[in-house]
């Protein structure tokens, strides 16, 4: 149903695309730049790789799973929740399958014809024509969208204790958004920035750019247990804190 | 215009005290924006950290860029943050109460809402501009010059917000449109200014100014470039003028909605 909206109203869409063009476009012009005056390799990665760990980002981030923050902030702040609550679905997993499927139809667009564009305009590094890279690429997007929207899911539960959530959203999302390899590969990052985004949160939540490394190969496994192990704790942290929001609401018939 | 200045003074001092009536969230999005905006500096410090200086820029002139981007940005979401809802106002049909005013329509417009966050950026880029000034050992000319180009880059910075909001007397959708069409032109501000040469520099000072807003205020006032300063000065007042007189042509494209309400 949410792919079908989407569809029908494509202001989304619009906004999306040019967001990859203004974010993704301008950083290929500059890196672009910066790899030929530094001689073309720089931390062991050339301008394909770095172009599509950065593309991979922006891709991720049309599926808006970040956005599920504001609507339980919205559901909380409007009393929708007390509703919402009293229904017989659980309110948390209707709001996570709400959002993956407002988010897949843009995604999909974006990626697919974005992937083609990329591979006209700078190739496809060698490391992603494999098998091993499309299934290891499958099971590390999955574990991507688990933590995100763990993550999110979190601050927007924070709504129950805190009346704006916004400014934790913001360093949360900025957050990710560093240690994700947006703007910067993560190949580019110093060595304690890197170890950060390695066993942090927020940098597992964004594996998918690590893909595209020839270093992927040797670590994938490591970093497979880093993701299942967030998503273990943060599974544990938002069961506890949505059990304790839920004992905050009271639902008046009527 | 002296009684449309104390309007727009009044107008904005009315907006802060609503805003601060919730005072725990205000302070709260002013200090959580000012935090939020080290992510853009911590990026491109690791990047110089990692492949050294980039067109002659250092780590000092990227703390200058992203204060001078913040600060601007900050000043226009505050003082003129209903120009960037244009597009919700024209669209939902409640342009009518502006055109009804006795006021200019324009500053009307402008005044009539404060992002609170903004103030944040300001305050941020306010403490990133005093160190980045610092750092460089900057001069009383120096000085100077900077408070000359920050008038400007707000200057610009406003002019091209009313351009790209001036779009949306001409589409039923215009919020989409606008909010792309930003995203292009601020976006590339908060970019390492050293990475933009040849055409691409080229594209980013004349056609879509970014660059006007942080890159080329750094750069002149960490040279002494006078020669920038007065290029930025000049497209300024340019695209200033153009956007008052694209404004003003747009508006007659409006088409009311019958939706009345009465002025915040």
């Amino acid at each position: 149903m949410m792919i079908r909206d989407r569809m029908a109203y494509p202001g989304r869409l619009i906004v999306d695309t040019f967001g990859i063009v203004a974010r993704c476009g301008v950083l290929l012009f500059l890196y672009q730049y910066i790899f030929k005056i530094k001689g073309g390799q720089i931390n062991g990665i050339n301008f394909t790789t770095a172009s599509w760990s950065m593309f991979l980002y922006f891709s991720f981030m049309t599926l808006r799973l970040r956005d599920i923050s504001s609507f339980i902030m919205q559901d909380i702040k409007s009393g929708t929740i007390e509703i919402l609550l009293a229904k017989p679905i659980n309110y948390l997993l209707y709001r996570i399958w709400w959002q993956i499927g407002a988010g897949v139809y843009p995604f999909l667009v974006v990626s697919f014809f974005g992937s083609i564009l990329l591979a006209f305009l700078v190739g496809v590094p060698s490391t992603m024509l494999s098998l091993f890279f499309l299934l290891s690429f499958s099971l590390t997007f999955i574990f991507s969208i688990i933590i995100s929207v763990l993550i999110y899911s979190l601050i927007g539960l924070l709504a129950f204790w805190i009346e704006d959530i916004k400014p934790l959203f913001w360093i949360v999302d900025k957050t990710v958004m560093v240690l994700g390899g947006s703007y910067l590969p993560v190949a580019l990052f110093p060595p304690l920035m890197y170890q950060i985004a390695l066993w942090s949160p927020f940098g597992a939540a964004q594996f998918i750019t690590h893909t595209v490394y020839t270093t992927w190969r040797f670590d994938y496994l490591k970093m497979f247990g880093i993701q299942i192990l967030w998503i273990v704790i943060l599974t544990g942290i938002v069961s506890i804190v949505f059990r304790r929001a839920h004992k905050k609401v009271s639902v008046n018939g009527g | 215009m002296k009684k449309e200045f104390i309007f727009a003074l009044e107008s904005i001092q009315k907006n802060i005290r609503s805003s601060a009536e919730l005072r725990t969230s205000f302070w709260m999005n002013i200090f959580g924006m000012a935090l939020n905006n080290i992510a853009f500096i911590l990026i491109w410090v690791f990047l110089t950290q990692t492949v050294g200086s980039i067109g002659g820029w250092t780590v000092y002139d990227v703390i200058g860029l992203q204060g001078f981007s913040s600060f601007v940005f900050g000043f226009s979401m505050s003082f003129n943050g209903g120009l960037h809802r244009t597009s919700l106002i024209v669209s939902s049909g409640t342009f009518d109460q502006f055109l009804t005013s006795p006021k200019n329509i324009l500053v009307r417009l402008a005044t009539s809402y404060l992002h609170v966050s903004a103030i944040g950026d300001m305050l941020f880029g306010a403490i990133c501009i005093g160190i980045y000034l610092y750092m460089i050992n900057a001069g009383f000319t120096q000085i100077i010059l900077t408070l000359i180009i920050l008038i400007f880059s707000i200057l610009v910075f406003t002019g091209v917000t009313i351009c790209i909001q001036a779009i949306s007397f001409y589409f039923t959708d215009p919020d989409s449109v606008t909010r792309s069409i930003f995203e292009l032109f601020f976006t590339p501000a908060l970019f390492h200014g050293g990475a933009f040469q040849g055409p691409v520099r080229f594209i980013f000072i004349f056609i879509i100014p970014s660059l006007l807003i942080g890159a080329l205020p750094v750069e002149s006032i960490t040279h002494l470039g006078y020669l920038k300063a007065l290029l930025l000065v000049i497209l300024s007042i340019a695209w200033f003028i153009f956007s008052i007189w694209l404004f003003n042509k747009s508006i007659k494209k409006y088409e009311s909605s019958n939706f009345m309400t009465f002025g915040q």
